[in-house]
């Protein structure tokens, strides 16, 4: 992780001496915030009593208050153009990826010549030297590799991400952060995007609906059984999943697939064509196997540009209380016509992250700890796929690591109510969890023991 | 607490790799033996592109790229706007003001810098607008849009969609009466123009146009599985099977669209060629299903009895499109129609030949089968599709040779794209500009009906549209915008719009205004059409998303008018 901080004077602006004269008076130009000052300086009929408008609200905006971005890429991009032109001054960005020719439809602080650079650096230089005056302070790098402490400097927060383990990751933290201590409440505020449509969101952890408490509105992901893979495949897809999840590691044994190699795609896209061709299906193209293996999500700058500008609209609104935030959910939809849904997403009273409840499991009284295993996995406000399972003594199930996995594995098929009393609780973690969960067992009688 | 990191986060996000620019394919190392397959690894241009072509394919770029986008107003919303149109690949853009660079301009449009200030706005936003994209042509052009409407009216028409980004009212209808005029002359070009209006946190987008059509809405499904009226083959097949010889790993793997028909046919026959249609004769049929399930656990039939609604709901021309056909300019067509209007002109002679059913599609779903028996299913389709088509072009030619046309008119990808998604396409009628602004048009009634109330922020925004019209009016009387003087005192001018907006409701002069009319010119004034750069990116997305569907024919375009109410982030759409 580098931690880069470049100071605010624009590249090429002071080589050229009428142009420094012209940076300076501009810069000397109080008069420039026109059009912003009239809503932060007069209260409209929406706006909160205690909302005092005028120069202390513009020198906590301009001068006083430090907003993190997280993501430099499609939303991120036009959020710290959206952020630096409200006249948030201290600006800090995070992402961990490297520019790719795909980003550059929407990812519009980016050229070509930048094809490989740091996201977060090239961004924050853009939009130091577009918007001068403004300090953004990038970091190339996972949010992960932060200390907790690194998030208190922060007022809000603003999340563009494409990522959903980074997203509840994020929030888990944040949550956590209020949970201890009341002061270090940062609003969270998240936006994503698909195709013509979107979503941004505004979070108080502890206080609204979380990240957590929605993890059930994601649509899951399209998961096609191995068994259709491996002997009926229907459709183009079904022999792409069969190149990548079966002959890859197959043919090239340890050798990791990455799907940012074309020649890696192109190998998938001729094992799939094969595949295809013999199954007599029509349909494998170049693109639809980069798409599938990548689960590539079709973005537009359009888009984008909604959801960040809504996203900073309400850092806006949080930082100078000159209107109304967002309560806390606002979708937008346009593949027909122009649709916007605003609405009060509530707080779950059993989500992991940041409710009181624990979660309780049902299961079949004659269930081997394997089946329920796989009931966990198929919930959707759990979202997981590998996890671990310990109770009062000790692990019960842990996939890893491999000593711990065969001490338990033999447990698999012994049935769940000789592991467990239904008052005994167990936890449960997991990759995909920002937490780990506390689940109470509630035994059901309907059916029989398995054959 | 957070546990640590999580590693999941990996595979997720993988780190990007810097691609190779070149194009060339090497297929010397393929590593199994099979027959050498061509690759269509795509070029610079496809990866760029990537991820808008997955939303509205080579077509949709296409049209993209040979559109001609002309902005009137150089502020950050219009700039906004053309950012989201240069960056997926417009052919050409034209910035018009005759304005030079203030800081103001700067301090809110990205697409300008302190170097801009004192010099011609337009010419400023084309440099840094270009850089967006290579393939993007864009040009100024300084000068007086009042002039330029009265001396050279041909360049305004040149172009295949406007944009009018908080130019002056009268000035916007001028231009608007422009466009709707020249649509209106014998094979005058239907120029859209969108005109955009913001203060504050609130604006407006409004879209003038005539007459357009959808050729691909992008349904949900394109699938018309024909359970109800299946074609000879479908039913010939579904009949032939003999169940009872069937081992348990065929029997399992029939697709359920095979199980519903053949269940749909044998249903008829013994019931005077009748489906099901009370609830009673639903649950029976559903029964008989069952009753030939060998265990249990069959996953086709369990998905046969999920989808069994499918055999009685009918196989038609869905009802939007029904609309369509009855409409004057499909049933009455001329060699001035548009492609679309003839393609609808067809199908409705189509629809009127027995089996009085629309085109079969060649679209199948994914269903628990064996690759044989599901593309042997698929195959069907496929066949019936081509003969549908071959009847539906055959058709189109007759159509065609009697308005004078020849063969071929229409693009071959076009009637198949038409056939196979007869339910996907759509027309729009417009309404003139100036009638909405005059509060004539449909907005009479709505004024008459309009009742506010607080849990519906559609209301809020219909009342925030007529505090827009009066502060519009208001410039007309004064050449200055409500609320644009920084200072704290609104309250003359809000008077005035009030008044102004009493007006608009019919209102006699003691009468009172409800509160949400005062609150709402509140808002509109304290903005004092001044551009908050958020509003102006939110906007610039909603015109961007909107110019896009209107230049590809893909997707519904907003008709007419969308209010974006950004103290309460929520927004409503009208037609007037």
């Amino acid at each position: 992780m580098t931690a880069a901080v470049l100071n605010g004077v624009p590249n090429g602006i002071a080589s050229s001496s009428s142009s420094s004269s012209k940076l300076a008076s501009y810069l000397s130009d109080e008069t420039r915030f026109a059009s912003i000052d009239k809503i932060l300086d007069r209260k409209g009929p929406w706006t909160d009593e205690r909302f005092e408008g005028g120069q202390g609200t513009k020198d906590f905006l301009r001068t006083q208050s430090k907003i993190l971005v997280i993501g430099a890429g499609g939303l991120g991009c036009e959020i710290l153009q959206n952020l630096a032109l409200t006249g948030f001054n201290d600006i800090h960005v995070i992402d961990m990826d490297t520019i790719d020719i795909s980003n550059l439809n929407r990812q519009f602080l980016f050229r070509e010549v930048d094809v490989g650079k740091s996201k977060a650096l090239v961004a924050a230089e853009f939009v130091m030297n577009r918007v001068p005056g403004v300090k953004v302070t990038p970091y190339h790098g996972k949010i992960q590799d932060h200390p907790i402490s690194f998030y208190e400097q922060f007022n809000i927060v603003v999340a563009g991400l494409d990522s959903i383990s980074a997203r509840r990751w994020i929030n888990a933290t944040l949550v956590q952060m209020a949970q201890e201590d009341e002061e270090q409440l940062k609003p969270l505020i998240d936006g994503g995007t698909e195709g013509f449509k979107g979503q941004a969101r505004v979070i108080l952890p502890t206080v609204t609906s979380c990240y957590e408490c929605s993890i059930d509105m994601l649509t899951p992901p399209t998961a096609f059984p191995i068994c259709t893979i491996a002997n009926t495949p229907r459709l183009p897809e079904h022999c792409i999943e069969w190149a990548s999840v079966l002959e890859w590691p197959k043919v090239h044994k340890d050798k990791k697939l990455d799907t940012d190699d074309p020649d890696h795609i192109e190998w998938l896209y001729q094992q799939a064509s094969a595949r295809a061709a013999q199954f007599k299906i029509e349909g494998v193209t170049w693109a639809l196997t980069q798409g599938v293996v990548k689960n590539i999500i079709p973005a537009i700058a359009s888009t984008n540009a909604i959801i960040a500008a809504s996203c900073c609209n309400e850092a806006l609104k949080i930082a100078t209380a000159c209107a109304p935030y967002l309560n806390n959910y606002m979708m937008y939809v346009g593949n027909d016509s122009v649709y916007t849904y605003t609405f009060e997403h509530e707080k779950r009273p059993e989500c992991p992250v940041c409710g009181g409840e624990s979660l309780t499991a049902e299961a079949g009284r004659y269930w081997t700890l394997e089946r329920f295993i796989e009931s966990l996995t198929n919930r959707q406000d759990l979202q997981i796929s590998k996890p671990s399972l310990s109770y009062s003594k000790g692990a019960l199930f842990w996939p890893s690591p491999p000593d711990v996995f065969e001490a338990t594995k033999p447990n698999l098929d012994k049935l769940l109510s000789d592991l467990l009393d239904e008052e005994e609780g167990i936890v449960v973690t997991d990759p995909a969890l920002p937490v780990s969960v506390n689940l109470s067992i509630k035994y059901v009688d309907a059916e029989e023991p398995a054959q | 607490m957070p546990s640590s990191p999580p590693s999941g986060s990996d595979q997720e996000r993988r780190p990007t790799k810097i691609t190779k620019m070149d194009d060339s394919i090497d297929v010397t190392h393929a590593t199994t033996g099979t027959a050498e397959i061509p690759s269509y690894r795509p070029d610079a241009k496809t990866r760029r592109y990537d991820r808008q072509l997955r939303l509205w394919a080579s077509a949709g770029q296409r049209s993209l790229e040979s559109a001609r986008v002309l902005l009137v107003g150089c502020d950050a919303t219009g700039c906004q706007a053309l950012k989201n149109l240069v960056l997926p690949g417009i052919s050409h853009f034209t910035i018009l003001s005759p304005h030079l660079t203030t800081s103001q301009d700067v301090a809110t449009n990205f697409f300008l810098h302190p170097d801009s200030v004192g010099s011609p706005i337009a010419e400023q936003s084309v440099k840094y607008l270009k850089e967006l994209n290579p393939a993007v042509d864009g040009s100024p052009r300084v000068e007086e849009l009042s002039s330029l409407l009265v001396s050279e009216p041909e360049f305004f028409t040149s172009f295949t969609l406007i944009l009018a980004s908080n130019i002056e009212p009268a000035f916007e209808l001028q231009l608007a009466d422009l466009l709707w005029d020249t649509s209106a002359s014998v094979g005058g070009p239907d120029i859209p123009l969108i005109a955009i209006r913001n203060s504050g946190f609130i604006g407006r987008v409004e879209i003038q146009l005539r007459e357009h059509s959808v050729v691909d809405t992008h349904p949900d499904t394109t699938h018309t599985l024909r359970l109800d009226e299946p074609f000879p083959s479908l039913e010939e097949h579904a009949r032939s099977l003999d169940l009872s010889t069937m081992d348990s790993m065929e029997h399992s793997h029939i697709p359920w669209v095979v199980l519903l028909v053949r269940a749909a046919s044998l249903w008829k026959e013994s019931r005077g060629g009748k489906l099901p249609g009370t609830s009673e004769e639903k649950a029976r049929f559903k029964k008989s299903i069952k009753e030939d399930m060998m265990k249990g656990d069959e996953e086709n039939y369990e998905e046969a009895l999920a989808q069994a609604y499918r055999v009685w709901s009918k196989s038609e021309v869905p009802w939007e499109i029904k609309q369509l056909l009855e409409d004057e300019s499909v049933k009455n067509i001329s060699s001035s129609s548009k492609n679309l209007q003839i393609l609808l002109h067809t199908l409705s002679l189509f629809t009127s030949i027995a089996p009085h059913l629309p085109p079969t599609s060649p679209s199948l779903p994914d269903m628990h089968s064996s690759t044989t028996s599901y593309v042997h299913l698929q195959n069907l389709y496929k066949k019936e599709y081509q003969t549908d088509l071959a009847r539906f072009k055959q058709l189109l030619s007759e159509v065609l040779g009697n308005i004078d046309l020849e063969d071929g008119t229409i693009p071959d990808e076009e009637v198949e794209g038409f056939v196979k998604n007869v339910g996907g396409v759509g027309i729009i009628k417009g309404t003139p500009l100036r009638a909405s602004k005059e509060g004539k048009g449909l907005i009479t009634e709505q004024i008459k009906e309009y009742q506010y109330d607080e849990y519906d922020g559609s209301t809020t925004c219909f009342a925030m549209h007529l505090a827009l019209l009066a502060s519009e009016q208001f410039f007309i009387a004064h050449k200055r915008w409500p609320g644009a003087k920084a200072q704290q005192d609104m309250s003359e001018d809000n008077r005035e719009v009030e008044e102004i907006l009493k007006g608009i409701l019919g209102k006699k002069n003691l009468e009172e205004v409800d509160d949400i009319f005062v609150e709402c010119i509140a808002e509109v004034t304290r903005g004092g059409f001044g551009t908050l750069p958020t509003t102006a990116a939110f906007l610039g997305g909603v015109v961007a998303q909107e110019a896009i569907k209107l230049v590809t024919n893909q997707y519904t375009p907003l008709d007419n008018t969308v209010i974006v109410n950004l103290v309460k982030s929520e927004s409503a759409k009208f037609k007037f």
